[in-house]
């Protein structure tokens, strides 16, 4: 029999066009506004133009006379259903509809039912609502001070500090900085930023009048939890709750958490009987869904005068504006912040993180990160750069110094975690030889002594996903476990029902190609499904790079015990002891016997037309995974900017990034998993801010002002790969959709800082915008 | 934002306050004034149709004279609101005799915007006051003079 090869098969390593990819690139994805049904009627949503207000009055009839409009709710029409609040996932609580207090700009304020799209616009329009205003807090240090006031009276604690949260040793990191020879010390702040997904969020609610049963259909990266959750807060059974997540347009951790519009779409659902539309706009997808970052860190590294790092302090002032609605894991208020000691081989270290509330609408999204990882990288990637600086050390040759060596592995690091491997004097190197690196430092040695100013930035990150392990990891007490489901039909095909939940990471490809490396069948014919409650096992959904190292895993082990059935069918067709037989080339051979052999295919009809007396027939098997450990995906990349004295335009001439996700499974998808986040990674480095005037106006608020980058922006990567497979992964994975958003940004900011670095500039906060730089080159006579 | 500036009109104090003063006169140089309703001496509320950039709407004005000392100060504030955005505005004018026939009104506004003007139609603010009030000036030295 000739063998199968993995290429034959689309298994491991093979770049497999995207199954997902012929529906989308003809523009017959079915996204929720895709999804028309009888009788559907159509919600719009009232928003506050105040940051912070009581509401005195709201006069519905102007909205309720316009032809069309059915209905508007009121947060006193949920208030009497008990439903004016619902749970975050961070123990605190948020408003669906104000009783009398708006919390933050274009705040939800009132929702109108209408039977076409433009009454319910009409209607939203016409709904008259006294404010009267309040102080407005947007400036998180003040809302810490004494005389600031109170912006949750709702709350017991009479304070707007939300939590304090602290890892590492606090005596042990004193006692380091006060022996150090050299302490280096800087104030950062990573801004508000917008995950600007192409899709905004929406929902489609719908009651069965028979059964009772709701359905929604909704813009949800988990789709099993907000079922759970739904289920404790309502009542309902979780029988009865359907939530389908279909064709998602971006997630970005910018759809996990749950929006008042998704609740008050239930609501008039259940009141109207009738199944009811609502999709955001652009402008309220931008100015008032959960936004990410927002951290403000004072942060410090301690040293010998050669550069050894002995501690890292960092404390932080988090803004999670008006409700704790971040998307971490419930014991994480900080999510993995902690990781902050990066790459390095440090002694010591204590980070801390105070949460505060604003008036701005709720922070602390995973913004294509591992809840918190870009801030905790950015900060250590710039420290390594200014210490480098201070000691007068070359940027690289200091990382090589104080790397975690690749015989360190498993690794404890000082605030608790366990590096499960890694290898980044490899990763650094590689990145060094591809781009030339002694080349480009004569090259930027001969530019400046002309005038001109070019810059070599390096970050060499670690990254932090999969959560998580059960021990530590839960949402609102549902571990972070994932699952998957396999059935091997009678002809040799598959479906594969996963956990997670695909918003264009490639999961029906990727999952697929799995399962045919495990199990030695075609990848054409199996087919994956996932975002279904009714249909997908109970999973926790997709972000934080979590799908590969949890649902990839699980899918793996429900193939091998597949497998192992297999086997036992195998050794019945071929009248032998399972013990004689063994996986080779994707099928089972007598040992010593390679013409005895019985493919998959042949197995799987056998499982349904000539299985032994005693065994169950049919070929299926289900797997909830629980990890053992998170995974620690690396990188080392390496950014030249070219800065422009005239206009303080920074231009990104080359950006090399080396990552190393452990075993990959579809190098195609992985580069392209890159080159998106490289993507997402340059533009609040250099573009994106979300800011707010002392009003608690939002600045930014549309695309003419929120810039995300184009084609016009984003320069040629180039990219390569280290291989250090995951040991605790059943196939070595680790995840990788997050690590170029997290390792991108400090690589560009040490470009340019290293391009200023002979004027004396050793900080620039993102984004370096043009203005900025034009800025600090007038302050330093450098600009033309 | 605050805008201030001093406006040369070719009346003399009392007629150029007796105008100002009077609102159904001063609606006539509001730009864009669709409706006018005298609550009473000291309060108005006035319906007016703005556009600024993409952000359009019909703002329902509440005006109240907070401090009149006849010919010389005058302070008035205003609430306005349309779906999505806010104003409020806190306005001072002295007046002083320049010459005989001419008055000199010193004028400022103290503008808050809220909603969607501000998120939205901030960069074009600027520019549009402007260009209002010199309308606004204009049309009461056009009204005086005339």
């Amino acid at each position: 029999m000739a063998t199968t090869t993995t290429e034959q098969l689309g298994g491991y390593g093979q770049s497999v066009k995207r199954k997902e990819d012929p529906r989308f690139l003809r523009g017959k994805g079915t996204y929720i506004d895709d999804i028309k049904l009888p009788g559907m009627l159509y919600m719009d949503i009232v928003r506050s133009p105040f940051a912070h207000a009581k509401i005195t009055n709201i006069t519905t009839q102007p909205a309720l006379d316009i032809p069309g409009v059915l209905a508007v709710i009121t947060g006193k029409d949920l208030d009497a259903a008990g439903l004016a609040w619902m749970p975050t996932l961070m123990s605190d609580r948020q408003m669906v509809l104000p009783v009398d207090t708006v919390m933050y700009q274009m705040q939800e304020v009132a929702a109108v039912i209408a039977d076409s799209r433009y009454a319910a616009a009409d209607g939203a329009a016409a709904v008259e609502v006294d404010y009267e205003p309040l102080e407005v807090v947007v400036d998180p240090f003040k809302a810490l001070q004494d005389d600031a006031p109170i912006l949750r009276p709702d709350r017991e604690i009479k304070s707007n500090r939300i939590f304090h949260w602290e890892a590492g040793d606090s005596a042990a990191t004193d006692k380091a900085f006060a022996e150090a020879d050299v302490v280096v010390e800087q104030d950062m702040y990573i801004p508000r930023i917008h995950v600007a997904s192409i899709e905004t969020c929406g929902c489609i609610a719908q009651v069965d009048e028979v059964s009772g049963k709701l359905t929604v259909w909704m813009t949800t990266q988990a789709p099993h939890a907000i079922r759970t959750v739904f289920s404790l807060v309502s009542g309902i059974p979780e029988t009865k709750i359907r939530v389908i997540s279909p064709d998602i347009g971006g997630g970005f951790g910018g759809k996990v958490p749950v929006y008042p519009g998704y609740v008050i779409a239930v609501v008039a659902a259940l009141t109207t009987g009738k199944p009811v539309k609502w999709i955001e706009d652009r402008s309220e997808n931008l100015q008032a869904d959960s936004f990410a970052r927002d951290y403000h860190m004072k942060a410090r590294l301690a040293a010998t005068q050669d550069g050894t790092i002995k501690a890292l302090d960092v404390v932080t002032i988090a803004d999670h504006g008006a409700f704790d609605a971040a998307a971490n894991p419930s014991k994480f208020p900080a999510g993995l912040f902690s990781i902050a000691t990066g790459s390095y081989d440090l002694e010591t270290a204590h980070v801390e993180v105070d949460g505060v509330y604003t008036n701005k609408p709720p922070g602390g999204v995973a913004y294509r990160c591992s809840f918190r990882v870009t801030e905790a990288v950015h900060m250590i990637e710039r420290m390594v750069d200014i210490l480098a600086d201070e000691i007068g050390a070359d940027a690289a040759e200091l990382r090589f110094k104080n790397f975690i060596q690749p015989d360190q592995f498993p690794y404890k690091s000082p605030t608790g975690w366990e590096y499960d491997s890694g290898n980044y004097p490899a990763a650094l190197q590689k990145a060094l030889d591809q781009i030339g690196y002694q080349d480009l430092l004569r090259e930027q040695q001969e530019k400046r002594e002309r005038g001109e100013l070019m810059g070599i930035g390096i970050s060499t990150f670690t990254e932090i996903v999969g959560a998580g392990p059960s021990n530590t990891f839960d949402i609102l007490g549902i571990k972070m476990f994932d699952s998957a489901e396999i059935r091997i039909h009678p002809t040799g095909s598959a479906i594969v029902r996963i956990g997670v939940q695909t918003q264009g990471q490639g999961h029906e490809t990727t999952f697929a190609q799995i399962v045919a490396d495990e199990l030695g069948l075609p990848v054409d014919n199996i087919i994956v499904e996932h975002g279904d409650t009714d249909t997908a096992p109970y999973g926790l959904g997709t972000y934080a790079s979590r799908s590969t190292p949890t649902a990839g895993a699980a899918t793996a082990m429900a193939a091998r015990k597949i497998r192992a059935k297999a086997k036992e069918l195998a050794a019945h067709l071929l009248e032998v002891s399972a013990d004689d037989l063994e996986w080779v080339d994707h099928k089972f051979q007598v040992k010593g016997s390679p013409g005895s052999s019985k493919s998959m295919a042949e197995i799987a009809f056998a499982a349904y037309t000539n299985h032994p007396q005693g065994m169950e027939a049919g070929l299926e098997a289900v797997s909830y995974y629980d990890p053992p450990n998170l995974t620690f995906p690396f990188g080392a990349y390496i950014c030249v900017v070219d800065i422009d004295r005239g206009t303080g335009m920074v231009k990104i001439r080359r950006f090399l990034a080396i990552d190393d996700c452990g075993t990959v499974i579809n190098p195609m998808i992985v580069e392209g998993q890159i080159h998106g986040g490289l993507a997402m990674g340059m533009a609040p480095a250099l573009l994106e801010e979300i800011s707010y005037d002392e009003h608690g106006n939002i600045r930014g608020g549309t695309f003419m002002d929120y810039l995300l980058p184009t084609a016009m922006e984003t320069p040629a990567w180039e990219t390569g790969r280290t291989v250090t497979p995951s040991p605790h992964h059943p196939f070595g994975a680790k995840g990788v959709g997050e690590s170029a958003t997290v390792g991108a940004p400090p690589a560009i900011v040490n470009a340019v800082v290293d391009a200023l670095s002979h004027l004396g500039v050793r900080h620039i906060d993102i984004p370096i915008t043009p203005w900025k730089v034009y800025k600090i080159l007038e302050e330093h006579g450098a600009a033309e | 934002m605050r805008f201030s500036g001093t406006e040369r009109i070719p009346a003399t104090r009392e007629q150029v306050w007796a105008f100002l003063t009077d609102p159904n006169a001063v609606a006539q140089c509001v730009p864009d004034v669709e409706s006018l309703e005298v609550v009473d001496p000291t309060r108005f509320k006035a319906q007016v149709r703005a556009g600024i950039g993409p952000v359009r709407g019909k703002f329902g004005f509440d005006v109240a004279w907070q401090e009149l000392t006849q010919p010389s100060r005058a302070r008035m504030t205003a609430q306005g609101k349309t779906g999505g955005s806010a104003v409020t505005v806190d306005s001072a004018m002295d007046l002083s005799a320049a010459s005989p026939g001419e008055t000199d009104l010193a004028w400022s506004a103290d503008v808050v915007v809220h909603g969607m003007i501000a998120s939205v139609g901030a960069r074009l603010l600027d520019g549009f006051a402007k260009k209002q009030t010199e309308q606004f000036f204009g049309c009461i030295r056009q009204k005086l003079t005339g």
